[in-house]
């Protein structure tokens, strides 16, 4: 299986991630990628990957011309999901500075907001993570079947939840991991691996950092809107803790949470509808 | 009439391409031009401080480390927060693990291919033969992943590490892992070892095929680490001029009295000067002004490159040794670094967040990485990032130009220009989305 990957405005961060699993795929088979293959376009292959976001004309361009020569394509990374970080600046305050700041010279043009790449292209699906982990990377290219995701952060995580436990205030500043067995909420931190579709190993929660949910919602809040996902959030703090539900309300608004809990709900302004969860690895 | 002839550059971090303007059969001057922009500068405005270190590695999935810890430290100069010795060490370990990635990746991914006339490091394999691991491009990855995992290792992941946090680290390094890591260190450095031979090797060899690419105009070097420790950071920025006439420091926070930028017709990165000249940042201007590596492997290989080619050494391929001799040092660090006590005693201090204004400098892979934030109501108000491939950008148009002249004739343009273009440009490894951030 021939496959390629299109970089559009991303980090490369999941190129990277790519090329950690390079040990146990056949890069051989790897047509095109400018951060570590020189080809001119994107060939007739089986497989598109595609990274980051449409953020210019130029992406774009790219993103249509190399959709009508391959046979599958995925959006891989919360960028190419739902924009992403650059999506952070489609504030309506924010975007008026930007745009201001792209010039006028001869450049990629700054299209007004940064989309999902499934605003132009059929998707057949979509890996999320930012980035997906070398492992997710090895399971979608060698065996895509096993690939299906059906539990959440915790399950891989395996801190204690004891019922007695319940703390009353949120540690907002201070990630301290006081006790490396206990589950984080417990210790009054905003993990959201409790509603996080699984996949990634738990990384940082395992680190002691609270997981920010960059794979997305799990299977059952996939196809809801984002306030059944929100109410859903705060239901399971009132459940392990006893804070304030306004604070965790407003906690889980941060830009860093939102920016990945809201990946996939994101369609305000758009015609498309929610994507399947069976096409969400 | 203007003849502009354009390049699409691949094997880089990023976007970019170079244009070659050419006035009747002369080369009039080449330009590199970043062609992606997202605007964190804008976007960060507004939102709240404390998230920062989770944020900002976004800006660069290749040198993402770096922002996370310079995140870090600008918060914690902004608070007048020092944080305990052990999480200097564990981040620290994360500096070097990013150094390894980033110059395995940048040898043996990005410019290896060039020197074997491949497309790819996966291409190069036929051209060939190894016994070791069965391919020269598995091999690279090995080593490449010793880097990746030590930064798995201090940061808790690789891409977007979460350890460091204001105030210190969440966590230490359990000893077990430590050990297990020092394990696969010591296999990987006979590895890398021979792979930086075999590089040396073809680099030579393509010196004396494509002849030295010289750059004997005045310029200077920039630095941010230990004279004796070059993986180390220093609190001040060092700028030494090329004939070593002159040496400048400047701390973080004055860089705006020292650096000057120049903004960019078509494209969205910036340019800096320094007293109206070009600056050089990255593994050369590092090894140019390191007393030593403070590493044995390392040491010998940076004697014998100054044997070679003097000390110091300006021709612009010698960026590339200069990563391998990191690459090795690096490796040799990190043990030490593992061999300390990494998990007893407090991993952080306490922390009261408060207004004001902080900077912090890293030595990022491609050299001196500032971040600026100011922060009203717990809240950034203004982020700055001052970014080293953004300093390197005079020195890269001057090698470009100076490159293009031995390919462009009165009567017709050689058909290597294409190929020189990506030689001149990968030697500088620059890094497009941190450019442009
Ligand atoms: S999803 Fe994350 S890792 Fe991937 S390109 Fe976007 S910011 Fe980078
Ligand atoms: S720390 Fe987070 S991921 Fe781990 S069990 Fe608790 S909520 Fe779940
Ligand atoms: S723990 Fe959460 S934030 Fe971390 S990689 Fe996994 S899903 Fe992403």
């Amino acid at each position: 299986m021939r496959f390629a990957v299109l970089q559009l405005t991303g980090c490369a961060g999941c190129e990277v991630s790519l090329l950690n699993a390079g040990e146990e795929l056949d890069l051989a088979k790897l047509a095109y990628m400018p951060l570590v293959v020189t080809a001119h376009d994107v060939p007739g292959v089986d497989v598109l990957l595609v990274t980051g976001g449409i953020r210019t004309d130029e992406d774009l361009l790219k993103l249509r011309e190399s959709a009508s020569r391959v046979k599958k394509i995925i959006a891989v990374g919360t960028c190419a999901i739902s924009g992403g970080v650059a999506g952070l600046g489609d504030r309506h305050d924010i975007r008026e500075l930007f745009l201001a700041n792209t010039h006028q010279g001869r450049v990629p043009r700054m299209l007004p907001k940064c989309r999902p790449i499934d605003t132009e292209v059929k998707v057949d699906n979509y890996l999320p993570g930012c980035p997906p982990v070398p492992s997710l990377f090895v399971q979608l290219l060698n065996e895509p079947e096993s690939l299906k995701s059906t539990s959440i952060v915790c399950k891989e995580c395996g801190r204690r939840k004891p019922k007695d436990v319940r703390p009353t205030t949120l540690a907002h500043e201070i990630h301290k991991d006081a006790d490396p067995e206990l589950c984080l909420v417990k210790q009054g931190q905003l993990c959201v691996g409790t509603s996080t579709r699984n996949g990634c190993g738990a990384i940082c929660p395992r680190a002691g950092f609270p997981c920010v949910g960059c794979r997305g919602p799990s299977n059952n809040l996939i196809e809801k809107d984002a306030n059944a996902w929100f109410s859903s959030l705060i239901k399971v703090f009132a459940h392990m803790t006893d804070i304030d539900s306004q604070e965790i309300s407003e906690a889980l608004k941060s830009p860093h949470l939102a920016l990945f809990l809201f990946q996939f709900s994101d369609y305000s302004d758009t015609e498309l509808e929610s994507r399947p969860k069976e096409k969400v690895l | 009439m203007t003849t502009t002839i354009q390049f699409p550059i691949s094997r880089i971090e990023g976007h970019a391409k170079v244009v070659v303007d050419i006035d009747e059969g002369k080369v009039r001057n080449a330009r590199f031009l970043a062609q992606e922009y997202r605007g964190f500068e804008q976007f960060l405005q507004g939102m709240p401080a404390d998230q920062m270190p989770v944020i900002v590695p976004r800006v660069c999935g290749v040198c993402s480390t770096s922002h996370h810890i310079a995140a870090v430290e600008a918060l914690e100069h902004a608070y007048g927060i020092t944080p305990p010795p052990v999480a200097e060490e564990i981040r620290h370990l994360m500096m070097v693990g990013q150094l390894v990635q980033n110059q395995a990746t940048s040898l043996f991914f990005f410019t290896l291919p060039d020197k074997l006339q491949a497309t790819s490091i996966f291409g190069a394999d036929e051209k060939i033969g190894h016994d070791m691991l069965g391919s020269i491009s598995k091999m690279a990855m090995a080593v490449r992943k010793i880097g990746t995992e030590l930064i798995s290792v201090a940061g808790g992941q690789f891409i977007h590490p979460v350890k460091a946090v204001v105030g210190g680290v969440v966590s230490g390094i359990d000893p077990t892992a430590a050990k297990a890591m020092r394990a696969k260190i010591k296999e990987a450095l006979p590895l890398a070892c021979s792979l930086f031979d075999e590089y040396w090797q073809l680099t030579r060899k393509m010196e004396r095929s494509v002849g030295k690419w010289e750059d004997n105009d005045p310029f200077y070097y920039m630095v941010a680490v230990d004279k004796n420790d070059p993986t180390r950071p220093v609190d001040h920025v060092t700028m030494q001029k090329s004939d070593g006439s002159e040496t400048i420091t400047f701390r973080p926070r004055q860089y705006k009295e020292f650096l000057q930028f120049h903004r960019v017709q078509d494209s969205y990165s910036s340019k800096t000067s320094f007293n109206d000249l070009p600056i050089r940042a990255n593994s050369l201007a590092r090894m140019n002004l390191a007393e030593s590596t403070g590493t044995p492997i390392a040491d010998g290989y940076l004697e014998r490159f100054r044997v070679e080619f003097g000390s110091p050494a300006h021709q612009i391929l010698l960026f590339d040794l200069c990563r391998g001799i990191e690459l090795i040092n690096g490796l040799e660090r990190a043990d030490r670094i593992l061999a300390k006590n990494l998990y007893d005693g407090e991993m952080n201090v306490p922390v009261v967040p408060r207004d004001g204004c902080g900077f912090g400098l890293v030595e990022a892979p491609r050299g001196p990485l500032i971040h600026h934030y100011q922060i009203e109501n717990g809240l950034i108000v203004r982020a700055e990032f001052v970014i080293p491939t953004v300093h390197n950008n005079f020195s890269i148009e001057r090698a470009l130009t100076s490159m293009a002249k031995r390919y462009v004739h009165e009567d017709r343009i050689d058909m290597g220009l294409d190929r020189a273009m990506g030689w001149v440009v990968r030697a500088f490894d620059p890094c497009i989305a941190c450019a442009t951030h």
